[in-house]
């Protein structure tokens, strides 16, 4: 290979571990792929080193200098569909080969996969109305968490599109959930709160947030695990702060709390 | 009254359907993980039905949920993140730490501490059965480890 041919590796394996990173993928994923990657293009001692909000990688050249790259990452949601095609890509690699170009121009097209967010809200309504069902619910309660989780699902989406922060999103989204059953309650007194409420949160709730800060720590991805840590524990706060702020609300309209 | 083992069992399914589809896992994922996803939740209940501690049963659930999530991948031929994720959904405990910072955010720091510890408690388990899981996998893989060497390379 040629230095310039060199040089040009970089584009698809920044783009690969971008494309992971960005869409929810772990970390050593990130740095699993793009070493196999590298050594699939042929290249020397690649190294990379991920954490939520960076990827650097590095490789020896053919003339001994050492090409670096450092990218910010913005994280945009989870989106596993990605995630998965890259790493099917890094293998086809690493079994036929493919030439700097053709993989850059595969990675593109995963880059630009329609992003499907009218799944979203369809996702967060099933995934409420199933953790309602969990948590002893009837089918009213199921109805409610249903259709209140899909409406704050809407809701948060439409705050992205005014680039809104996400914590924003969340804080709304649990004032929201926590409200609106309580003032149901008084039209529909069949309604079990505790379970509509308890199932509408689950999608905001960063429970698996949590779960991965504890895996990354346990592999040694320190700052990925502690990173982690800090997201779940302030996404925790708010939405608790969120139904504290409710719970005030609806205290100040009717006299009586909720929580 | 729907009998409990099918309430727990359906609630089950359809959360982690509804959570793959937030987390936008691939489409033919989505009967098969929420098949695993009930099915590490029935391993969960019944345990726990049995007897056994909840510790105890979270960490038998998610072991069993690693091993067939990645053998599903391994099937499959997907990223084993969306099996791995999807088994456990049902019992992150998101709601406890949720309380946590509820009860802490009122004041009340006693109920506060123990939902928390309960919380880190779960995710311990969870993330110890995952590695267990996947430890195991990766040392007994079914057809054996086979070496990969990089293929020639550049077409040029």
């Amino acid at each position: 290979m040629t230095l310039e041919e060199q040089r040009a590796c970089m584009r698809p394996l920044q783009l690969a571990g971008l494309i992971i990173m960005e869409n929810g993928g772990e970390t050593f994923r990130v740095e699993e792929t793009v070493t196999r990657m590298g050594r699939a293009f042929g290249l020397e001692e690649v190294e990379t080193f991920s954490v939520p909000s960076g990827l650097f990688i590095s490789y020896r050249m053919s003339d001994g200098n050492v090409e670096t790259s450092v990218k910010r990452v913005r994280r945009s949601g989870n989106h596993l569909v990605r995630v998965d095609r890259v790493n099917a890509v890094s293998r086809e690699m690493e079994r036929t080969g493919m030439t700097p170009a053709e993989a850059a121009a595969r990675l593109e097209e995963i880059r630009l996969l329609p992003n499907r967010r009218s799944l979203l809200p369809i996702g967060a309504a099933v995934c409420a109305a199933g953790f309602a069902l969990l948590f002893g619910g009837s089918w009213p309660d199921l109805l409610a968490a249903f259709l209140l989780a899909g409406l704050v699902e809407g809701i948060c989406m439409l705050l992205d599109k005014f680039h809104m922060q996400a914590l924003v999103a969340v804080l709304l989204g649990s004032i929201l959930t926590v409200l609106v059953p309580a003032v149901l309650k008084s039209f529909l007194p069949v309604l079990s709160t505790e379970s509509v409420i308890a199932g509408a949160l689950m999608p905001l709730l960063p429970g698996l947030t949590m779960t991965t800060a504890v895996q990354d720590t346990m592999r040694g991805d320190i700052v990925s695990g502690l990173s982690h840590g800090i997201e779940a524990i302030l996404t925790a706060g708010l939405v608790a702060g969120g139904a504290l702020i409710a719970n005030a609300v609806f205290r100040v309209l009717t006299g009586g709390g909720l929580l | 009254m729907i009998p409990e083992i099918i309430r727990t069992v359906a609630g089950a399914f359809f959360g982690t359907l509804g959570f793959g589809l937030l987390v936008r896992a691939p489409k033919r994922s989505w009967i098969p993980a929420s098949l695993l996803g009930a099915f590490t939740f029935a391993v969960y209940w019944g345990l726990t039905q049995l007897g056994l501690s909840d510790a105890g049963s979270i960490f038998a659930a998610s072991l069993t949920g690693s091993l067939l999530g990645l053998f599903c991948a391994l099937k499959m031929k997907m990223i084993g993140t969306v099996f791995l994720m999807l088994s456990i959904i049902s019992f992150v405990p998101g709601l406890g730490l949720y309380r946590t910072m509820q009860y802490l955010g009122a004041g009340e720091t006693a109920p506060g501490a123990d939902q928390g510890i309960r919380a880190m408690i779960t995710i311990a388990m969870i993330a110890l059965g995952q590695g267990t899981g996947s430890f195991l996998f990766r040392a007994f893989r079914p057809g054996g480890r086979k070496s990969r060497k990089p293929a020639a390379i550049n077409k040029n």
